[in-house]
């Protein structure tokens, strides 16, 4: 594969660590799901503009468009977390109430 | 012909037009409105002689008032056997009241007041007896409804007569939307309001103006229904009891279904509906009026029960009847409630029957005036309720109608008999019952005159308007002696059964009532719930299915907290983990790295 792929596709890699490991904020792992998102689109934005599959153009927008309702899922999620415990500390999910 | 009508009529309006000059501070003001009252009286003889001489009758159309696109609006009055003959009994009757009012509100301070609106009432009442079209026609409708609000809250300082005039307005605007009703098919289905166009235009099917029609008799002439503002209308003084409530504005009603005749004639429907009311109204009543123990309730009844035959009347198809039995029932019904003015006045304001008694010997004109009254009202032969009462009950007995209409008809007039017994007992008869320092005297001038007039009236009117009358519907001429006489005999069964009653009872201790006395006493339950419970059902059932079932249920509850709470019982019944996360995405982490490092043997 070409340098180009290898890199975002590092950068994948990277994001996907950082949405796995963390440290005590759920608000970082959305931050690293945003990151995943952002270079996946960049890869398929990359791979379709220089194979010049035209059909394929609408994929991208797409993508983003279900980005965008994933991530606000995720800080509702948050929202509530945080309305329950005033932090969003990831020791607090012990108990499963809402 | 014409100009003496159309003078009859100004001559009216004058009082009132000079009611802003030094004339109506006089205090001679009442003097002058019943003059002129007698006045316009003498000069309205003149044409209804004259039309009873030729039969000629006439239409005055003045004023061309306005066209809206094809409806053609004017000032017309319709002068023909109806109110050429209603026109001076009406005015003969006022007369007396009027003179009547002079001695009974002698002491009230606003006594010009009450003039004016007494002839502001007739004014409109002759506007809606001449009207020839639907508008003016309503317009006096109206008119007369607006005088009697004023007239019966008069002594508005009473809580009750407040209450009582604003029922009278309700129930009458209830009646209103029929005529609104019939008035606005007739505009839509023949262009116009006149009755000649809707007379002789031929129509196919004629039920929903007749009902709305129906309707507003109903409400006007207080029908079964409709009816509780006429007992309540009792709470304005005497006078107005006995022009508005007795004479004239209830036979608004009647009036108005007298003069459609030529449409209900084609109608059985109609005719069978109008039937069933009139005769379920007339036993309603009269029930009744069997067990209250206010003098004015008990003619109001009466009344309620004399408009139930009217209409009766109307329904066997016998307009001419009915109208005969308005003109002869305006005599006797003004009179008895004259004599219960003379009688309550008298007694210091006293108007339970309980607490009257022996006024036989202190009071006999009024005594007299009360017997005489009251059989009239019963049909006695050859006075002037017969004229009019027997005929129609005749026709009755030998048309083909409906069984149970007629059965129920002759049971109310044999109360009739029974309730006018109970009052002359408890009156009249016996010991007295009343306060021992009451001055009793009825040396007036004003209420003797007129007390006689009517009670003249009253005696001879039946004989003297049915032998001048042009000729109309004929009147059944054979019939079996039995069904002839079916009258006399239930009227006077009414009587015995009720003057052996009294006597009786009359020493007896008062038990506790039986559940039919309370049904008639209460007036049958009917303005008790009918006046609660509508009215809390149907805003209760606009809140609930406005903010409850509306906001609350569908836009609240159905969608999102039903969700949130399923999911939520969902998640806590099947869920048994713990919510150690870092954990999990360690784990997810190391599986992957091991997996792709262990499974890398395709390079």
């Amino acid at each position: 594969m070409s340098m180009v792929y290898i890199n975002i596709f590092l950068a994948f890699i990277m994001s996907l660590m950082g949405l796995l490991m963390y440290r005590s904020h759920l608000m970082s792992s959305l931050l690293c799901l945003e990151g995943m998102m952002l270079s996946l689109f960049i890869m398929m934005t990359v791979a379709i503009l220089n194979n010049h599959l035209t059909l394929a153009s609408m994929a991208p927008i797409i993508l983003l468009v279900f980005a965008a309702c994933e991530a606000a899922l995720g800080l509702s999620l948050l929202v509530m977390v945080s309305n329950t415990y005033g932090t969003d500390y990831v020791q607090n999910l012990n108990l499963l109430q809402c | 012909f014409t100009p003496l009508m159309l003078t009859a009529m100004f001559i009216l309006l004058l009082p009132i037009i000079m009611s802003n000059t030094q004339l109506y501070k006089n205090s001679l003001y009442p003097h002058y409105v019943k003059t002129t009252i007698s006045y316009a009286f003498i000069i309205s003889m003149i044409p209804t002689m004259m039309f009873i001489s030729s039969g000629q009758e006439a239409v005055i159309s003045n004023w061309h008032w306005l066209s809206i696109q094809t409806l053609k609006l004017s000032l017309s009055f319709k002068m023909d056997y109806f109110s050429t003959i209603f026109i001076p009994v009406a005015l003969f009757v006022t007369w007396s009241i009027m003179e009547f009012s002079m001695w009974y509100m002698h002491s009230d301070p606003y006594i010009n007041r009450f003039f004016k609106y007494l002839l502001m009432f007739l004014i409109t009442m002759m506007i809606l007896v001449t009207a020839n079209n639907l508008f003016q026609l309503f317009i006096g409708w109206e008119g007369v409804g607006i005088m009697s609000f004023l007239l019966i809250g008069w002594w508005y300082g009473r809580a009750d007569a407040n209450t009582a005039a604003l029922q009278a307005i309700l129930y009458n605007r209830i009646g209103d939307v029929g005529f609104i009703m019939a008035m606005a098919w007739f505009l839509t289905n023949s262009n116009a309001w006149d009755f000649q166009q809707i007379f002789i235009t031929q129509h196919e099917n004629l039920n929903i103006p007749l009902l709305g029609l129906l309707l507003a008799a109903t409400g006007k002439s207080a029908q079964f229904g409709l009816h509780p503002w006429l007992p309540s209308a009792m709470e304005g003084p005497t006078p107005v009891s006995a022009l508005l409530h007795s004479s004239t504005m209830v036979v608004a009603g009647v009036f108005l279904l007298i003069r459609f005749y030529p449409l209900m004639e084609q109608n059985k429907t109609m005719q069978t509906l109008t039937l069933c009311l009139g005769a379920i109204t007339t036993l309603f009543t009269a029930i009744c009026a069997l067990t209250q123990n206010d003098i004015k309730k008990i003619v109001a009844f009466s009344t309620s029960s004399q408009l139930g035959l009217m209409i009766v009347t109307i329904g066997i198809n016998q307009p001419y009847l009915a109208f005969l039995h308005i003109c002869t029932h305006a005599f006797f019904k003004a009179m008895l409630f004259m004599c219960s003015g003379s009688i309550i006045h008298s007694l210091n304001d006293e108007q339970d029957i309980r607490k009257m008694g022996g006024l036989y010997k202190p009071m006999p004109f009024t005594t007299t005036s009360l017997i005489i009254g009251s059989l009239a009202l019963t049909g006695m032969p050859f006075l002037t309720g017969f004229y009019s009462k027997d005929l129609i009950i005749e026709t009755a007995n030998t048309s083909y109608t409906n069984a149970w209409a007629l059965l129920i008809t002759l049971i109310a007039t044999s109360l009739t008999a029974a309730y006018s017994t109970r009052i002359m007992f408890f009156v009249l008869l016996g010991q007295p019952r009343f306060n021992t320092l009451n001055l009793i005297n009825e040396n007036n001038t004003h209420l003797i005159n007129s007390i006689k007039r009517l009670l003249i009236g009253s005696i001879f009117a039946g004989y003297l308007i049915s032998y001048n009358i042009p000729p109309t519907t004929i009147p059944q001429m054979t019939m079996p002696y039995y069904l002839k006489l079916t009258a006399l005999a239930v009227t006077i069964a009414g009587f015995i059964l009720a003057l052996e009653l009294n006597l009786a009872a009359k020493n007896l201790k008062f038990m506790y009532p039986s559940s039919l006395f309370k049904f008639s006493n209460l007036l049958g339950y009917f303005p008790i719930v009918m006046h609660r419970l509508p009215s809390k059902m149907s805003l209760t059932m606009s809140q609930k299915s406005a903010s409850m079932l509306l906001d609350m249920i569908w836009l609240e509850n159905v969608l999102p907290k039903s969700i949130s709470l399923f999911q939520m019982k969902m998640s806590t019944t099947v869920s048994n983990q713990k919510g150690l996360v870092k954990l999990y995405f360690l784990s997810f982490m190391i599986t992957l790295a091991l997996s792709l490092i262990l499974l890398n043997s395709h390079e």
